[in-house]
């Protein structure tokens, strides 16, 4: 599975990077906006990601824009349904508010930092990832 | 509903929600289960709450909860359209009940931090083969079957942070020595080792890499940060340590608020304060945003109509949305404390020293002092009010508990409920649930007679319990009354003979409400066998014990043949009481201005001395119980006093006159409970203490517990 | 609070209130008690009496709005009461959370006592031992001669007395 990464903080991103790598070929990015080009990228190599996890609070571009970016990218392509990459939020925001909005703008799964391990496999296996 | 409390995590909001729709769910069900079926509106009502839980529990991913939701659902799915005849009313009240305890005992695990692991495969096994009597029973009545409910997987996720231990918050300031170099640069260093230990982290100045005249400010004032760690103090003041340069390490406790607001204001908040206003306009928004987390359980205030609070607050939308606050019960509780204080410091003004010099010309001082203590007043009130809640949730609770335990023992009991709007403090509506439940469970069980019982007694088949609530003389009276057999004095007093409860006057001179104060003394229990509701070792004495801890009583009456009736009497609030101070012996006290009927002055002569040490006091031919409240706490002043020079207090407990003898009265006036510090052991008959106007402190008399001990000494 | 203050020295690292001792005198001799658990010093207050509590509990205080029970230290170690006078104080102390008034005859000042200085006390002794089981250590200087307390003993014992108190006559009346 392919991987997409974009997490600011260099600690956090280390452990997601170590935690993620068992899982498949895992890029990193350290904003949102390279994330956003990382997706491109992928996509017109036609080797798209299988998976994007991203941080909320980042610079450049945040998680919300990032998430709300490449979900107008796909729709312009017509990639709909299962075709559309799986992408988890992952942040320490908590509140319902931050929860609600990143699902209308289209996330998978909203994974709240720290983050619990055993779920996570569980929704990477809902998902069919695994 | 959410967008008025948008605050909340949302694994508080996901259980919140849940939770007001299982009590919806049963109250609807409660309300339905004597009827022959369920009606159209029920059935929606219903399916649309388990929908909605199925739902908000995929994304949970509480797989269990789904899946049971998801079987309920679907019976409610099918009986919406065709509701065939072979459905057993009371079989599916009792399957939609157990669902609803299945969920409710799953959400209870999850906000322990635990995880939902109740089994819910025979429960699902259940519903099913019920579903498929319905199915079948619609196919049988000629009717199509509608098409298979489509259930739709959750397609989104949300995963709550991983439990551990809670985070703690730390305000460290670190002084560097006056000669280090690069201040700025060490100072980054201390964060970066920080850094692996903090879950967040900030710190003035910010500019420290950028900016090397930051060095010079750190060497003045100091390097602050603010640290979220789940590391304790002992180990982040050892990696600060290490940090060369550093001198003086100094770290304190701090709040996650605290870590909000960062530095961008110096004020150090003691106790910040979660307050969401939900008011419209721009600047409430912003105050929202800003504002902590609410939990669930807060005090909603309601401003038009103080009664209906929570509910409405929370359901209601589009304009009054803007009459809503909700308030933490930690900071209503600080506020309350707060205008205890007020009301203390307003005494020490207005009864001031300084002020009883005689000649002084106070007129003017008089009335502002007179607007001030009106001002006082009111402020008491409304924030009084504030926090008044309405037995409504706690009666309806008695509800579930009759339906419950009256089909476990085979009887057929309704369930009347007066007067539910009427309100209590929030700390006292804690303590009632509890005695109230087993009062309830003591009518299902003993109170009302079983079936053939109840026929040969000519009474209607269906049993009756009353529940009632009203506000008289400011006190709260909940009754709980039953049309079952009555208590049976000669039993009890027997048994309580048998037990050596009492002594061995004769059944007649006792009056009949006495003898059935009988059942509340500890070690008795009428009924021989001990049954699964009630007489569960513990008895009625438990029941009035928990009462007598928020200051309440537990009347007793009956009439043979045509039920009982248990009264019970609480305070509307235990913050701040209305009292006289008197002073006995060495000691300071107060009693509840209430509780006291007259005070007379006695001579000696009145007093009556029983062989056995009791003494009575004769007073306009009524002869009362005396205690001397000096003496029975071994307080005796040196100077010997004659009881003439004393004041008798004549006191009212339980419908009984009781006289206490004390040296002094001092001051009628409002006292604010405090609890007497731990660090004392509980001394009977106190059940708080409490600081005058001028700083003293006094003893707050508890007279069950006065009267407990009194019995006891003898 | 002054507890997480450390000082740091080139080589030594020490805490700033480590081998201080606020000391005071009650009967003949000087007590101290180690200076972090001290939170003030004030005079004596009018104290309301608590029936039915140990005799060295002399009641309660109002400190500030914050009411907090006070110990008699004469009483405690079991020497004869004397009258209060002006000299008398509270020394109000904090362990663990629990707030209690300490009333000494004289407040003397606060010492450093090195460790090195304190030896334990004599384990056979003729004096009360009532007395010495909260005296986790003697403290010279020069020749003078401290008693160094440990509050927490003296508390926690307290506690424990309490508590068997009120499993014995509270049988029939104890909470839940």
């Amino acid at each position: 599975m392919k991987i997409l990464l974009a997490e600011d903080d260099f600690a956090s991103r280390k452990f997601m990077q170590k935690y993620l790598d068992k899982y498949g070929e895992c890029d990193v990015t350290v904003d949102g906006g390279e994330a956003v080009d990382a997706f491109l990228m992928a996509l017109e190599d036609e080797e798209p990601y299988d998976l994007i996890c991203l941080d909320i609070m980042m610079p450049v571009l945040d998680g919300y824009q990032v998430l709300k970016a490449i979900r107008s990218m796909e729709k312009e392509r017509g990639i709909e349904g299962d075709k559309m990459v799986k992408i988890i939020m992952t942040t320490a925001l908590n509140e319902e508010k931050n929860v609600r909005v990143a699902f209308e703008l289209g996330c998978t799964v909203y994974c709240n930092k720290p983050i619990d391990q055993e779920k996570f496999e569980q929704v990477l296996s809902k998902l069919k990832l695994v | 509903m959410a967008e008025d409390f948008n605050v909340e995590g949302m694994l508080d909001i996901f259980l919140f929600e849940s939770e007001q729709l299982l009590d919806n769910l049963q109250d609807i069900v409660l309300e339905m289960k004597d009827e022959s079926r369920f009606d159209d509106d029920s059935i929606n009502e219903i399916f649309r709450v388990m929908h909605t839980i199925k739902g908000s529990s995929g994304i949970m991913m509480y797989e269990d909860i789904t899946t049971v939701s998801h079987k309920l659902e679907d019976v409610f799915y099918y009986l919406r359209d065709t509701y065939p005849d072979n459905v057993p009313h009371v079989k599916l009240v009792e399957y939609v009940l157990e669902v609803a305890d299945y969920i409710s005992g799953e959400l209870e695990k999850i906000k322990e931090g635990g995880e939902p692991d109740g089994d819910s495969s025979k429960l699902v096994a259940e519903i099913d083969s019920f579903l498929t009597q319905i199915k079948t029973g619609i196919i049988d009545s000629g009717e199509d079957l509608p098409p298979e409910n489509e259930h739709q997987e959750a397609t989104q996720f949300y995963i709550p942070a991983a439990p551990g231990e809670a985070s703690k918050y730390f305000r460290i300031t670190l002084h560097f020595f006056n000669d280090t170099q690069m201040c700025n640069i060490r100072a980054y260093q201390a964060v970066y080792e920080l850094k692996e230990y903090a879950e967040d982290l900030i710190f003035s100045p910010e500019d420290i890499i950028s900016n090397e005249d930051s060095g010079e400010v750190i060497l003045q004032e100091g390097f602050r940060i603010l640290l979220m760690t789940k590391s304790d103090r002992a180990e982040i003041k050892s990696i600060l340590e290490k940090c060369s340069g550093v001198e003086l390490v100094d770290i304190k406790e701090s709040t996650a608020q605290e870590m909000m607001l960062g530095f961008s204001d110096d004020v150090i908040m003691e106790q910040p304060s979660p307050i969401v206003i939900a008011l419209d306009d721009e600047e409430a928004k912003k105050a929202k945003e800003k504002a902590e987390a609410v939990t669930p359980g807060d005090y909603v205030v309601v401003k038009q109509d103080v009664g209906k609070k929570k509910q409405i607050a929370k359901h209601t939308k589009g304009p009054s949305k803007a009459a809503f606050m909700s308030v933490s019960v930690e900071k209503m509780d600080q506020l309350m404390d707060l205008i205890g204080e007020m009301v203390i410091a307003e005494a020490a003004v207005l009864e001031n020293p300084d002020l009883k010099v005689p000649g002084l010309e106070l007129s003017n001082f008089q009335k502002a002092a007179g607007q001030l203590a009106k001002i006082t007043s009111d402020l008491q009130d409304v924030t009084m009010s504030m926090r008044m809640v309405s037995l409504q949730a706690t009666f309806q609770k008695m509800n579930r508990i009759v339906f419950d335990v009256s089909r476990k023992l085979d009887k057929d009991i309704e369930l009347e409920v007066i007067g539910e709007n009427t309100e209590v403090d929030k700390n006292i509506i804690e303590h009632i649930s509890d005695p109230l439940m087993h009062l309830i469970r003591n009518s299902v069980d003993h109170g009302i007679e079983d079936k053939e019982g109840r026929k040969a007694a000519g009474k209607p088949k269906k049993g009756k319990i009353t529940l009632e609530a009203k506000n008289e003389g400011g006190k709260v009276y909940i009754i709980v009354r039953d049309d079952g057999a009555g208590l049976d004095k000669e039993k009890i007093y027997s048994k309580a003979r048998q037990k050596g409860l009492i002594d061995s006057r004769s059944i007649n001179e006792y009056s009949a409400k006495e003898i059935y104060q009988f059942i509340t003394y500890p070690g008795f229990s009428t009924n021989e066998t001990v049954t699964e509701y009630s007489g569960r070792g513990v008895g009625m004495d438990v029941v009035v014990k928990n009462i007598q801890n928020i200051n309440g009583t537990l009347e007793i009456d009956s009439v043979p043949g045509q039920g009982s009736e248990m009264t019970l009497k609480i305070p509307l609030t235990l913050a701040i009481i209305n009292g006289i101070v008197m002073e006995a012996g060495t000691g300071l006290f107060v009693i509840e201005t209430s509780l006291v009927k007259e005070f007379v002055r006695v001579n000696e002569d009145m007093l009556v001395h029983e062989p056995n040490g009791e003494k009575y006091i004769m007073i306009r031919g009524e002869c009362y119980p005396f205690m001397n409240l000096a003496k029975r706490y071994n307080m005796m002043s040196t100077e010997s006093e004659t009881i003439e020079d004393g004041v008798v207090i004549v006191m009212d407990y339980d419908g009984k006159n009781i006289c206490v003898l004390v040296d002094k009265l001092v001051a009628q006036q409002e006292i604010v409970v405090k609890p007497i510090p731990n660090y004392i052991k509980r001394v009977r008959g106190l059940s708080g203490c409490t600081q005058l106007g001028d700083g003293s402190v006094a003893l707050i008399l508890d007279l069950p517990g006065l009267m407990l001990g009194e019995e006891k000494v003898k | 609070m002054a507890e997480g203050q450390i000082l740091f020295s080139e080589d030594n690292l020490e805490e700033g209130q480590k081998g201080k001792y606020m000391t005071f005198k009650t009967g003949n001799e000087y007590f101290g008690i180690a200076i972090n658990y001290v939170c003030e010093i004030i005079g004596i207050q009018p104290i309301t009496a608590v029936p039915e509590v140990e005799s060295y509990i002399k009641g309660l205080i109002n400190l500030r709005g914050k009411i907090i029970p006070v110990i008699d230290m004469r009483a405690r170690f079991n020497i004869e009461p004397l009258e209060y006078t002006d000299r008398t104080c509270i020394i109000v102390i904090d362990v663990k959370g629990t707030t209690v008034g300490l009333i000494i005859e004289k407040i003397a000042e606060v010492v450093t006592i090195d460790d090195e200085d304190i030896i334990p006390p004599p384990s056979l002794t003729h004096r009360n031992t009532s007395n010495n089981k909260y005296v986790y250590g003697i403290g010279k200087i020069g020749d003078q001669v401290k008693m160094l307390l440990d509050p927490e003993k003296l508390i926690k014992d307290e506690d424990m007395s309490i508590m068997g108190s009120l499993a014995d006559d509270d049988a029939d009346a104890n909470e839940e």
